[in-house]
């Protein structure tokens, strides 16, 4: 439209020859304003001069022995202790068959073995040159590692943690533009023998491609894949229901809609298919300023539970252990790594989740600690990330910010 | 499995209302005490390999190599570590890095960032400061990297930085090629026009934090 004035403008100026000539060029089009940069993206306006920041894990990992470990409270007749420290940036946990717990990394590239070697654990490095390989399951003697780009397998691994080989690719190309965004996975096998990741949203708050912001399974056997649940901002835990077998995620809501909002979600996926809000609509109830105008929440699943704005839930496991008290049977587990959207600071700690008879979903604290003084910053010395049962019944949890994994076991002698 | 040596320490810390008592009384002292960092010295030790480029005290008289002095310590560790494992990449940096543990890299860290920046001599040229200014405020580089451009945690100091280094490092993240946590720097260098980096630079560069 401007362009045709200004042309037309132009035309008529050559038209009339000099008697124009005086007259001052019509104002030019003004320029459009630049798209913000992803990180200014859905930014509410008192936000423009904020200080808040991400916070980054020490990648070298400091020992336990440097930290204030003994500030760690667990529940009456639990005990929690440090397993093992000099695991850089410890993330997802698996546990072997023979006992290997394996630990893989987001922001680098190794995915490490930690074996019992004469009493003493030693931490091995079995794969190295990874692109962020968050994802790892064991299964039936397997390794799956899922990196942003792909899965691969590693067969009969523990038998060969010196080497074991390049493995074999299940699917490839799950990250075509290798762009910046929530692109690392968690990975689960499901009780139907396939394996399920998530791909999350490319930046804080815009519109996702068609197989992003949502969870997906691929069946190893075939390579098929289907994309299970949709609307999932940024899914890093994940686990099935040992009766129900329905699958239970946490998800990473938005930024920069205010300390209190948008609550991260505790979910249940109950039909392939549904969808969970995101960019639309958040923690169930809360509209998108920009992408939910013309839509309503009413369209999508809400959230089981609301966990607290900013909380970042991430690794989620079903107990079903025979160690803990009886309540804690097929309760879930959730580690939240903690907020750096929002002041106060919250979450850095575990949580424990039921649900009772008649569907109602509570939370309750488990491990808490971490978390020093919520206006300091940074406001934590650990960040729990991922959790896992162990044969015994204790759980392991891992800390990626100092590279440490901590153990959670119940006596009754000690209650 | 048997329990490693950290968690048997920690358990024996808990076991003993005694040793406890005893932890409290180390940590009163520590307090008290002026702070003498673990590593200080063995860094200092094993900086001696860095001197060449980066100046004895961390303060390079290179322009195109970075000063260490000053920066935060995480911040040190970490590029050291992406240096280490090739996430970041240089001709002379890569080589060096190769061969460090992880105590050194903490060492290093402890040493150079306990020490001293000297402050830019060069002052900024015609109206830098004004331009400089608006583009930081406008981009928020002070949430991240603190309204005094001093860095903090793994975010490293901008101020009295070398010119030509801050270029090479703004091109890189403008040109999404250099090595970055979560992708925040690369996002932010979306924002500057390629004919702003120059002037950033030149800016961060002469910047004396008040």
């Amino acid at each position: 439209m401007h362009i045709q004035t200004i042309l037309g403008a132009a035309i008529l100026a050559a038209l009339a020859g000099t008697s124009f000539a005086q007259t001052p060029a019509p104002p030019a089009a003004p320029a459009a304003p630049a798209a913000p940069p992803s990180w200014k993206q859905g930014m509410a306006s008192e936000y423009e001069k904020s200080a808040l920041h991400p916070f980054a894990p020490h990648l070298t990992g400091r020992p336990a022995s440097e930290l204030p470990v003994s500030k760690l409270t667990v529940p009456d007749g639990f005990k929690i202790e440090v397993w093992v420290d000099g695991v850089p940036e410890a993330r997802s946990l698996a546990l072997g068959d023979k006992g290997t717990v394996f630990v893989s990394n987001r922001n680098l590239s190794n995915v490490y073995a930690i074996v019992d070697n004469g009493g003493k654990r030693e931490v091995k490095t079995i794969l190295k040159g990874m692109k962020s390989p968050n994802g790892i399951v064991f299964d039936k003697g397997t390794l799956y590692v899922a990196e942003r780009n792909r899965i691969t397998r590693f067969d009969d691994v523990e038998s060969k943690l010196d080497n074991p080989g390049e493995g074999k690719v299940v699917i490839d190309n799950l990250d075509p533009t290798n762009q910046t965004g929530h692109f690392w996975k968690y990975l689960r096998m499901g009780p139907d023998g396939k394996l399920y990741f998530n791909i999350g949203s490319p930046q804080n708050i815009t519109m996702p491609t068609y197989n992003e912001a949502s969870i997906l399974r691929v069946d190893p056997k075939t390579g098929y894949l289907e994309n299970v649940a949709q609307g999932v901002r940024n899914s890093v835990g994940m686990d099935f229901h040992p009766v129900s077998k329905q699958l239970w995620f946490t998800d990473h809501a938005r930024d920069w809609l205010g300390t209190d909002l948008p609550n991260d979600e505790l979910n249940v996926l109950k039909t392939k298919g549904q969808h969970f809000g995101f960019p639309y609509c958040h923690q169930g109830d809360l509209p998108d300023p920009v992408y939910g105008v013309n839509r309503s929440c009413d369209q999508f699943t809400p959230p089981a539970l609301k966990l607290g704005a900013h909380i970042a839930p991430l690794g989620l496991k079903f107990y079903t252990g025979n160690m803990f008290p009886k309540e804690y049977k097929n309760s879930m587990l959730i580690a939240q790594h903690g907020s750096w959207n929002r002041d106060p600071k919250q979450g850095y700690n575990l949580i424990r989740v039921t649900v009772d008879a008649r569907g109602k979903v509570t939370k309750h604290p488990f491990v808490e600690g971490f978390l020093e003084n919520d206006k300091a910053d940074p406001p934590m010395w650990g960040r729990p990330v991922d959790v896992l049962q162990m044969k015994d019944g204790s759980i392991l949890f891992s800390d990626d910010y100092n590279g440490i994994i901590y153990r959670v076991s119940y006596s009754k002698k000690s209650a | 499995m048997n329990s490693s040596p950290l968690a048997r320490s920690l358990n024996a810390r808990r076991g003993s209302k005694k040793a406890a008592l005893k932890m409290a009384a180390v940590f009163v002292l520590a307090a008290l005490t002026p702070t003498v960092y673990a590593g200080l010295e063995e860094g200092r030790v094993k900086s001696q390999v860095c001197a060449a480029c980066h100046g004895a005290d961390g303060n390079s008289v290179i322009p195109t190599i970075p000063s260490l002095a000053g920066q935060p310590r995480q911040f040190i560790n970490q590029a050291l570590f992406m240096f280490r494992e090739g996430q970041r990449k240089n001709e002379q940096m890569t080589p060096f890095a190769a061969n460090l543990s992880n105590a050194d890299l903490n060492d290093l860290a402890q040493y150079f960032s306990a020490q001293k920046m000297t402050p830019p001599t060069r002052q900024p040229e015609g109206n830098i400061v004004v331009r400089g200014q608006a583009v930081t405020e406008k981009n928020n580089c002070v949430a991240c990297h603190t309204p005094r451009l001093v860095g903090q945690q793994h975010i490293p100091r901008l101020a009295g930085q070398h010119k030509p280094y801050l270029l090479v490092q703004l091109k890189a993240f403008k040109a999404a090629t250099r090595a970055d946590l979560d992708g925040t720097m690369t996002s932010a260098a979306q924002g500057l026009a390629i004919d702003e980096l120059d002037m950033v630079a030149e800016y961060l560069s002469t910047f004396v934090p008040p």
